[in-house]
C-alpha cells in the first residue's frame, strides 16, 4: 500500500479545524442516517471493503475526529477527564487522512444517498482542512499540487511547451492551421484545451479532432496557446483550496478580458472546475460549454453536418464530471446518435449511476492500484454490452480507462466522442486525413 | 377518568421531564453551537419555497426516495418515523389537555371523559404498532440477516434497544390496563393492547402492575427523548433540514441557469 500509515503515538497532534466547512457540512456529519447506501455503489469501497473509505465511514470518522476536538467529552475537558476520554493520535489521524484521499469525488454517494448530502463538496472541505493542518495531500499526491504551481500544469511540463501540440500537429498535417491565439487576436469562441489534452501524446488527437470540428464549422474560435492555466481542479480536489482560488482569479481575469461568448472545452473535469467551481469565486461574461453541448448546438444550427457512416457499435462512459456533477447526460448520447451507421448501447450503470473510471480526485495518484480496478470494472460494464467502442467526453477518463483496457488487455477500443464526430464529418479517420489530402494535393 | 385507570402523572414525573428536557436542550445547544463553527458559505443559490415544500412532503414525510432502493428498507423507515412521530405528538397532545388546558375546558372534558378519549386509543394503537413493525424489521436486517450494507456500532444498538423498549412496554401497560377492566365496551379500540392481554391470558401471565410499565415506558422515553442530541436519532432533526436544503439548492441552480441561457440568447 502505497499510503501506509506510521504509528507515531508521540508526535503531538496538531487541529483540524472545522472553520473551512460550512454549517450545512456540519449539520450533514450529522445527516447520515448509517443506511449504507452509498456502500452498494462507491467505487473505491467496491475494490476495497474497509469501512471507514466508504462515505458512512469518512462522514462516521470525521464527526468522531471534531467532537473529540470540540464536543463536551473532549479529552481536556471536564466531562471528558470524567469519563477517562483519551486524545486523539496522531497515527489516527493520518488514518482518516489516508481514507479520505481514497476517493475518486465520483458523488455517486450524493445520488444515491437518501438524505442528499453534498458529499464531494463535503470531502473537498474537509481535505482543505487537512491539507491546512499538514496531514493532506498524501506523498504520492503532492507532487501534482506542486507542478501545477509551478508549471501551471499537474505534469511537470514546461509552460513554454503547452501549445507545442499545435505545432507538430501543423507539420504532420494533422490540423490544417494552428488555431487563432487569442493573446493577440479576437474571438467569439475559446477551445479551453486543458492540461491533459495539451500534454499528453496519447490524447492529443482529442484536441486535434476538436480543432479540426470547429475549423470544418467554420467557428470562430481560439486557444491561449503558452498562456493557457490549468484550470486548477486539481488543487480544489486535492483540498488546497487557496491556491486554487489564486489559479481561478487569474483565469476568471483573463477569460473575462477576451471578449469572448463562449468557452468550449474537451475535458469534463476542466468543464466542471469552470462552470460550477469558478461559479463560486467570480462572475464571468461568457458561456460554458462541453465540446459535446456545443457541437449539438451546431448540428442543430446546420453548420455541421454529419453525413458518413461510421459503423461501429459503441457504448458511452458517462465521465462524472460531465454527468453527475455538471447534469450533461443528454448532449454526448444525442451526437452518438445523430451520427449515421453508429449502433448506440447503453451500459447497465449509466447517466447519474455511471460508474466511474476512478482517475479523478487524486486518487490515480494516491492509490493506481485501486484506480486500475475500478477502471477494469468499467471495461467489464462496457465489454458486457457487446460494443467494440468505448466512447467518453473527457481526456482523464479516457486516460483511466484506457489503463483497464491495457491491463485486462480487452476487446474494445477507447474513443473520445469528437474522433467519431471527425470521421462522420469527413469520412476518415484524423490519422487518415494528412495521406489523403496529400493526395488531393498531388491530384 | 379512573374507571379506565389511566396513568395519572406525579410529581416526580414532571421533574424527570424538566431534567430530560435539561439534557435535550443542551444537547441541542452543544450541537448547534459546534455547527456554527462553520464559517463558509453555505447556500449559494436563492431559497426555492416550492422545492422546500415539495422535499418535505416527498422526500422528508414521505420518504419515497428509499422505495426505489428497497421497498422493505422504505416500510421500515417509513413506521419508525411515522410510528415515533405520531407517538410523540400524542404525548404532546396529553400533555397539553393535562397541563396546560385547564380540567374544566371543553376539549380537556371531551379526551379525558367522553368519546375522544377513544380517539387517543385508535391513535396510540395505530402509531405504536408503525413503530414496533419498522422496528421489528429493523432488528431482523440488522441482527438476524446482517444485510451487508449495514455496519452496527453501539449507537444503532442503542437507538433500536431504547426504542423497542418504548414501543413494547407501552404495549404491555396497555395490554394490563385492558386487563383490569375485562368487559368494558371500549376495549375494542385498543386492539394491539388487547391481543398483548388475550396472549398473556392464554398464556396465564398474571396481571401484574401496569403502572410499573407505564413508568419503565417513560423513562425508557424521557432517555431516550434526552439522548437525541448526542445519539444516532438526531438524524431525524438533521436530515430533514438537509434534504429541504439540497432540494432548494438545486432548485435555485437550475432557475439561475434557466435565467443564464435566456439573457445569453438575447445576447447573441
Amino acid at each position: 500500500m502505497e499510503n501506509e500509515v506510521k504509528i507515531d503515538q508521540e508526535t503531538p497532534v496538531r487541529e483540524v479545524k472545522v472553520e473551512n466547512l460550512s454549517m450545512r457540512q456540519l449539520l450533514e456529519l450529522d445527516a447520515c442516517t448509517r443506511c449504507g447506501e452509498c456502500s452498494n455503489w462507491c467505487p473505491a469501497y467496491e475494490q476495497d471493503k474497509r469501512e471507514p473509505i466508504n462515505p458512512r465511514g469518512r462522514a462516521y470518522d470525521f464527526r468522531r475526529l471534531i467532537r473529540r476536538q470540540y464536543g463536551l467529552l473532549r479529552p481536556d475537558g471536564f466531562l471528558g477527564k470524567l469519563f477517562g476520554k483519551k486524545p486523539i493520535t496522531e497515527a489516527e489521524i493520518k488514518r482518516i487522512a489516508a481514507d479520505l484521499y481514497e476517493c475518486s469525488t465520483c458523488r455517486q454517494c450524493h445520488f444515491v444517498c437518501p438524505v442528499s448530502i453534498d458529499t464531494v463538496e463535503l470531502w473537498e472541505a474537509i481535505r482543505r482542512s487537512f491539507v491546512e493542518a499538514g496531514y493532506g495531500p498524501l506523498d504520492s499526491q503532492k507532487d501534482l499540487v506542486t507542478s501545477v504551481k509551478s508549471y501551471d500544469n499537474p505534469w511537470r511540463q514546461p509552460r513554454s511547451s503547452r501549445a507545442r501540440w499545435t505545432r507538430v500537429a501543423k507539420k504532420k498535417k494533422r490540423i490544417k492551421e494552428e488555431p487563432k491565439d487569442l493573446g493577440k487576436n479576437k474571438a467569439e469562441v475559446i477551445y479551453f484545451v486543458g492540461c491533459t489534452g495539451s500534454y499528453d501524446v496519447n490524447v492529443e488527437e482529442v484536441a486535434i479532432n476538436t480543432v479540426n470540428i470547429l475549423e470544418h464549422s467554420q467557428t470562430d474560435f481560439g486557444i491561449l496557446g503558452n498562456k493557457e492555466k490549468c484550470c486548477g481542479s486539481v488543487l480544489l480536489r486535492m483540498g488546497d483550496r487557496e491556491s486554487f482560488e489564486t489559479i481561478a482569479q487569474e483565469n476568471i481575469k483573463q477569460f473575462n478580458e477576451l471578449g469572448i461568448k463562449t468557452l468550449v472545452t474537451s475535458c469534463s473535469g476542466c468543464f466542471k472546475t469552470i462552470k460550477e467551481d469558478y461559479a463560486k469565486v467570480g462572475g464571468m461574461n461568457f458561456d460554458i460549454k462541453h465540446t459535446a453541448e456545443y457541437l449539438v448546438e451546431l448540428i442543430k444550427s446546420g453548420k455541421l453536418e454529419l453525413k458518413h457512416e461510421v459503423k461501429m457499435k459503441v457504448t458511452y462512459h458517462d465521465p462524472c464530471h460531465l454527468g453527475r456533477h455538471s447534469g450533461v447526460y443528454d448532449a454526448p448520447r444525442e451526437l452518438l446518435r445523430s451520427i449515421p451507421g453508429i449502433e448506440f448501447v447503453e451500459m447497465e450503470r449509466s447517466r447519474e449511476f455511471s460508474r466511474c473510471c476512478g482517475a479523478g480526485g487524486g486518487l490515480k495518484a494516491g492509490y493506481p492500484d485501486i484506480q486500475n480496478k475500478i477502471s477494469q470494472q468499467r471495461i467489464s460494464d462496457a465489454i458486457a454490452t457487446g460494443a467494440t467502442e468505448l466512447v467518453s467526453a473527457c481526456p482523464f477518463c479516457y486516460q483511466g480507462l484506457q489503463v483497464g483496457i491495457q491491463a485486462m488487455n480487452a476487446p474494445i477500443t477507447m474513443r473520445d466522442i469528437t474522433e467519431l464526430v471527425y470521421r462522420s464529418l469527413t469520412g476518415k479517420t484524423e490519422q487518415e486525413r494528412p495521406a489523403a489530402e496529400g493526395e488531393a494535393e498531388a491530384e | 377518568m379512573k374507571h379506565y385507570l389511566y396513568f395519572e402523572a406525579t410529581a416526580l414525573l414532571y421533574i424527570l421531564t424538566f431534567v430530560t428536557f435539561i439534557f435535550f436542550f443542551a444537547g441541542v445547544f452543544v450541537t448547534i453551537s459546534l455547527w456554527r463553527r462553520g464559517k463558509a458559505k453555505s447556500l449559494y443559490h436563492s431559497v426555492s419555497t416550492p422545492a422546500i415544500i415539495k422535499a418535505f412532503i416527498v422526500n422528508v414525510v414521505l420518504q419515497l426516495q428509499i422505495i426505489k432502493f428497497s421497498f422493505i428498507r422504505w416500510v421500515m423507515h417509513f413506521c419508525i418515523f411515522i410510528g415515533f412521530m405520531g407517538l410523540l405528538a400524542l404525548t404532546a397532545w396529553e400533555a397539553f389537555l393535562a397541563d396546560i388546558l385547564p380540567a374544566s375546558s371543553a376539549l380537556v372534558r371531551l379526551f379525558f371523559n367522553n368519546g375522544g378519549r377513544l380517539i387517543l386509543d385508535v391513535w396510540g394503537e395505530v402509531f405504536g404498532t408503525m413503530l414496533l413493525a419498522g422496528l421489528i424489521i429493523a432488528l431482523l436486517r440488522r441482527y438476524v440477516f446482517r444485510v451487508a450494507q449495514l455496519d452496527t456500532i453501539l449507537k444503532d444498538t442503542v437507538s433500536i434497544v431504547l426504542l423497542l423498549i418504548i414501543s413494547v412496554s407501552g404495549f404491555i401497560a396497555e395490554a394490563f390496563r385492558l386487563m383490569a377492566i375485562p368487559g368494558s365496551p371500549d376495549l375494542i379500540y385498543s386492539f394491539v393492547g388487547l391481543l398483548f392481554a388475550k396472549v398473556f391470558a392464554a398464556a396465564g401471565i398474571p396481571m401484574l402492575n401496569y403502572k410499573l410499565f407505564v413508568w419503565l415506558h417513560g423513562l425508557a422515553a424521557m432517555l431516550f427523548i434526552a439522548l437525541i442530541p448526542f445519539s444516532k436519532m438526531w438524524h431525524a432533526f438533521a436530515s430533514p433540514i438537509e434534504i429541504i436544503l439540497d432540494a432548494s439548492e438545486k432548485q435555485g441552480k437550475h432557475e439561475e441557469e434557466v435565467a443564464a441561457a435566456h439573457y445569453s440568447v438575447s445576447r447573441s
